[in-house]
């Protein structure tokens, strides 16, 4: 049997590249050719969309990017609060700028009071009544006339 | 014209498209032939160059020379190669070593190899390497990169890439060897 010497790479001749047909002819003349073809197009894109960024100088395009993220934060501020704000005016004030209209619509749907609204009221205070009033007794008696006698018996 | 002077250029609005026709007359080759070692057809080469030049258009702005212009576009080249590999073995549920045999095949097609039954075995040998171990491979073998450039292009440290140069030489050396004693 015959024992061939083991290949060396370093014993073969070096190549300046692998033995690879060449490509056509006076490709390397259209490539570049080829290559702008494709980046012109981004080119000219990017030169309309941002070109006249470039011009600008770079603290002015600092000044303007900073510009451009404080608005957005603004804005962003700006829109997340509630839409509506009731203006800071006396309660009276407030409610003499409500049409009737609306009152009576409002306490139409809203006019029932719960047990706990009626618990808290005061009682009645005869003091705080004749205060009101200004009548004595006898004014009161004559304007009301005599009291019902059902209810005198009770 | 310098990579200093190009960059200089591509930032003046007005100079832009003279600096990157430039710029891609300068490094067309080299990217083209990169990225043809690694998948081989050339119109799968022609498509992934283009690409890699839109890319460098979109991102020459934001380029830091940290690393050279040079190494930055072999980066570039090097993801779409990748990639475009990688889409390929999805796209057709094909294992690793399927796609070296379909290079390999087409290698074996090419008239300029006809005769030469060493180099045919060699260019076998590399087009069954693992993707990365391939690039690593042309980088150091065709390109003659240094190790701290292909770190630049691959972001591998200089250890592994050394590991994965030998590594790779290694597996080239014991396939040409087999598929020379198997004749």
């Amino acid at each position: 049997m015959h024992m061939k010497t083991p290949f060396r790479l370093d014993d073969h001749p070096r190549r300046p590249q692998p033995p690879l047909a060449s490509p056509p002819a006076g490709y390397f003349d259209q490539l570049p050719r080829q290559i702008m073809a494709r980046v012109q197009p981004e080119a000219a894109h990017e030169s309309v969309t941002w070109g006249w960024l470039a011009t600008l100088s770079r603290p002015l395009r600092t000044a303007l990017a900073s510009v451009v993220v404080l608005g957005g934060f603004s804005t962003a501020f700006y829109l997340s609060q509630p839409a509506t704000q009731t203006p800071n005016l006396p309660p009276a004030t407030a409610l003499a700028a409500v049409p009737e209209a609306a009152l009576i619509d409002y306490l139409a749907v809203n006019n029932q009071l719960e047990t706990e609204d009626l618990a808290s009221l005061p009682l009645p205070d005869d003091n705080l009544m004749a205060y009101f009033l200004q009548a004595s007794p006898q004014e009161l008696e004559a304007a009301l006339g005599p009291a019902p006698l059902d209810e005198a018996y009770y | 014209m310098e990579d200093q002077e190009i960059l200089l250029k591509f930032q003046d609005p007005a100079a832009r498209n003279v600096a990157f026709n430039q710029l891609v007359r300068k490094y067309q080759q080299k990217v083209y032939w990169h990225v043809r070692k690694m998948v081989v057809d050339h119109n799968d080469a022609d498509d992934l160059t283009q690409d890699t030049f839109v890319k460098v258009w979109k991102h020459l702005g934001n380029f830091r020379q940290d690393a050279s212009l040079y190494t930055w576009i072999y980066r570039i080249a090097t993801n779409e190669c990748l990639s475009f590999l990688q889409s390929k073995r999805r796209k057709f549920f094909l294992p690793l070593n399927d796609v070296g045999a379909e290079l390999a095949a087409k290698i074996e097609a090419d008239p300029l190899l006809a005769g030469d039954e060493i180099e045919r075995k060699l260019q076998k040998a590399i087009l069954r390497l693992p993707d990365k171990q391939r690039l690593v491979f042309n980088l150091k073998y065709y390109d003659e990169m240094t190790y701290e450039q292909m770190a630049d292009v691959t972001g591998t440290s200089v250890g592994a890439l050394k590991a994965s140069y030998h590594h790779a030489v290694k597996k080239i050396e014991q396939y040409v060897t087999e598929e020379s004693s198997a004749d």
